[in-house]
């Protein structure tokens, strides 16, 4: 116990001594926390600029653009006297979509942008939604012109008709979607960068003996002494993202906060297990920061926020199951989406669970390589 | 001539320093071919094939079986099975094994047989928006192939005289065309992006690395290279020197990441190959020098990258192609404008996949050069002052 405060100590001098530590523990992070909480406004794509091509210019052609403009994802920026025009613009990217109304409007069409996936996908379900209505108003008002009943005539034209019913995010908001799952990825490749930088400096500054002798050669007590100041100083960072997140900005939160806090702590410990780890594997500094950086920036696709990895090829999907944000965000998304709990995702805690244990096996390796300075040389 | 003699200097001794690390060459090889490579196949599949549903069947009629098989044969989804009972199908959702359930009520024959309007309830989740829409366009699809099989029998539930005129009224049919990205692929839309961020990325690396080690070594072995006056000729010399060398690796990566990779892995590569070098020359100077500029932090040559690594996610949102900029608050707009990766991304996805021509893409061209000129001359400023303070210690 005395030997690992002396490692805890020890750490917290080192970490006193040099700007960087508190600069990736603490600046960055909170960075992050403001970049992912920020950078999407309120989270409603809302007035998307689109133009308008009216050849018809009558007074119902007139209708459908005040209904387009009406609607408060979009927002008619120019009118344009031809394709050509509208395109030249799009291609600019002044507008993101535009309304075609051919003259006697026989047919109406309407293009997106979907180089900009989100924002195409948005457009796409807006004039959809906007256009189906205007499609058969010509005949509705010329059935109830004859007589005919409203309901009556809707039934004939859609004899079925669809309603959704969305479990979480119903609006389709942003923040909901992507800030909470991005900050944590920006965090794991934070905290696997710190962790294996904290562990390679000891070779590169020629300190690991000291540091074997301060937990007097006992590998486990060491390793555990320097690393806990960061897993306390990162776990502290995830409570109060989440608190921000699901407190603050009211992200709806089906689940007790302390579930996701709990899940969110054995995250950063497993995460820390995964870069001791890979620092074990490549036990130079030098190497083992670009090793990393890609571990991490594969957390990000891996993660399978964006793109569900399911979808990916095998070999991929498999490869996800080694990533701790993988699992975190698979246990997250479902205590939020599904209204699930714990107990449905038993393999991925369990999982993150033998990550957090897994380096005990390479920790003789790891003390090897201390005593014996190999690698140090590494350039 | 003297100068030029210099910088020729300056250029292969850093050219020299960067093929002797193993690092570097490493954060290159690894940064940038398998990198590239490897996310290129992760994100192979493009777009989201038979996402599983189950369909909730209380119906159970052929109206409803014709539905099920309708919604089965579109490509977005894959009915994986058809059961009775809600709670067991929610319970299959919160495992985790589909994205959706489609319910149909127990009236749904009943009530198209009466002549009344028949509801197909669609439960999403939002979890992952792809998911989500590819099961909107599937249910909406097999909607409107029902409603027009199922149509023309309904005419009998109309009044005699307005069916004539109805049928006579024409309809205004509607469609949306996808400009660009046509098949609204995720890899087509994401992966030339992030080509742009992984040149950004991996060259800010090697700049750090470079400088930090040069700090370590406090600047000895580059001065010993140049004539070792201080003044802003070396300084310049210095800039240039080096950047020549960035930029001439980076010139022969990007023929690999963004003339070879496009053309294996079937992305869009609409601009044409002395638009990409119009494009690329600001901003691979620009990144150089917005490197060159930020020297003065890199003090080490490893603890750098935590910075650098880090954020690259971050300007792939920075530059608006997932978030519009517009909707973006404005400080983040501000940084959008003075990063090189961000314009420099956002112009490559106009002038690639969109195929603007350099017109088109002025605004981010201005930027880029922009950026080259205030970055040149922060970076000269400072290896003026360092080049002071080296010559300051070593005189001591």
């Amino acid at each position: 116990m005395n030997d690992l405060l002396n490692v805890f100590r020890r750490e917290l001098r080192r970490m006193n001594s040099r700007r960087i530590y508190w600069v990736a523990c603490l600046v960055l992070p909170l960075f992050s926390l403001i970049f992912m909480a920020t950078i999407f406004g309120n989270g409603q794509m809302k007035n998307l600029p689109v133009g308008v091509v009216d050849a018809d210019n009558t007074s119902a052609s007139r209708h459908i653009v005040r209904m387009v403009d009406a609607t408060p994802e979009l927002q008619i920026a120019k009118h344009y006297a031809n394709e050509t025009e509208a395109r030249e613009a799009m291609q600019k990217k002044e507008i993101y979509g535009y309304l075609l109304i051919p003259s006697k409007m026989n047919s109406l069409c309407y293009y997106y942008h979907n180089a900009m996936l989100s924002v195409g996908g948005e457009l796409h379900s807006t004039f959809e939604t906007i256009l189906q209505e205007v499609s058969v108003t010509q005949i509705v008002t010329e059935a109830i012109g004859l007589g005919e009943g409203i309901s009556t005539i809707t039934s004939f034209l859609m004899p079925v008709s669809e309603t959704e019913s969305t479990i979480y995010n119903d609006t389709r908001n942003y923040v909901i979607y992507l800030s909470q799952p991005f900050f944590f990825v920006f965090l794991q490749i934070l905290l696997l960068l710190v962790t294996t930088y904290a562990l390679g400096s000891e070779s590169k500054f020629g300190t690991s003996d000291e540091w074997l002798q301060s937990a007097r050669g006992n590998i486990g007590i060491a390793v555990m002494g320097k690393l806990l100041p960061y897993t306390f100083i990162f776990i502290m960072i995830g409570i109060f993202a989440n608190i921000v997140f699901f407190k603050w900005m009211q992200i709806p939160l089906p689940c007790s906060l302390w579930t996701i806090n709990g899940v969110t702590i054995l995250f950063i410990c497993a995460t820390q297990a995964l870069a001791l780890l890979l620092y074990a594997i490549f036990p130079a500094l030098s190497l083992i920061i670009s090793v990393v950086s890609m571990v991490g920036s594969l957390g990000a696709t891996l993660s399978g926020v964006t793109f569900p990895v399911v979808f990916m090829d095998t070999p991929v999907y498999v490869t996800s199951f080694l990533f701790p944000i993988h699992h975190f965000m698979e246990v997250v998304q479902s205590l939020l989406y599904l209204e699930g709990t714990i107990a449905y995702y038993w393999i991925n805690i369990t999982i993150l669970l033998i990550v957090c244990l897994l380096p005990i096996l390479l920790l003789p390796r790891l003390k090897n390589i201390l005593i014996t300075h190999r690698y140090e040389t590494i350039e | 001539m003297k100068r030029l003699n210099d910088i020729i200097r300056i250029a292969m001794y850093e050219c020299r320093s960067i093929l002797r690390s193993l690092p570097i060459l490493l954060v290159m090889g690894g940064g940038i071919f398998l990198y590239g490579i490897l996310y290129n196949y992760m994100y192979s599949p493009n777009v989201l094939r038979e996402v599983p549903v189950v369909v909730v069947d209380e119906s159970q009629t052929p109206l409803s079986r014709h539905y099920i098989r309708l919604l089965d044969g579109t490509p977005q989804v894959h009915v994986q099975g058809v059961i009775v009972d809600m709670p067991q199908a929610r319970e299959r959702m919160k495992n985790g094994k589909i994205a959706g359930i489609v319910f149909l009520p127990e009236d749904f024959e009943t009530k198209v047989g009466r002549g009344e309007e028949s509801m197909v309830i669609s439960y999403n989740n939002t979890m992952a928006f792809l998911s989500y829409a590819a099961i909107k366009e599937a249910t909406s699809g097999a909607m409107l192939a029902l409603d027009s099989s199922v149509r023309p029998s309904q005419a009998v539930f109309l009044n005699a005289d307005v069916v004539q005129p109805v049928m006579n009224t024409p309809t205004i049919s509607v469609q949306g065309i996808a400009l660009y990205n046509e098949t609204g692929g995720y890899a087509t839309y994401l992966i030339p992006s992030v080509l742009m961020v992984i040149i950004f990325q991996t060259m800010m690396m090697v700049i750090s690395m470079r400088c930090g080690k040069e700090y370590e070594q406090q600047m000895y072995p580059l001065f010993r290279v140049t004539n070792q006056e201080s003044s802003w000729n070396l300084a310049t010399n210095i800039v240039i020197g080096k950047s020549v060398v960035y930029v001439g690796f980076y010139a022969l990566f990007s023929v690999f990441l963004l003339g070879l990779l496009p053309l294996l892995f079937d992305l869009p590569h609409l601009a044409s190959g002395m638009q990409v070098v119009q494009l690329l020359t600001p901003y691979l100077f620009g990144t150089a020098f917005f490197g060159l500029a930020c020297s003065p932090f890199f003090k080490d040559s490893d603890a750098p990258l935590l910075l650098i690594a880090f954020f690259s996610v971050g300007l792939l949102f920075l530059s608006g192609i997932s978030w519009p900029l517009e909707l973006m608050p404005w400080p983040w707009r501000l940084l959008h404008c003075l990063i090189p990766a961000p314009v420099g991304v956002l112009a490559f996805v106009k002038a690639n996949s969109m195929g603007a021509d350099l017109a088109d893409i002025s605004r981010e061209m201005i930027l880029l050069w922009g950026q080259c000129i205030v970055y040149f001359s922060l970076a000269c400023i400072v290896y003026k002052k360092s080049s002071n303070q080296t010559i300051f210690k070593q005189a001591k």
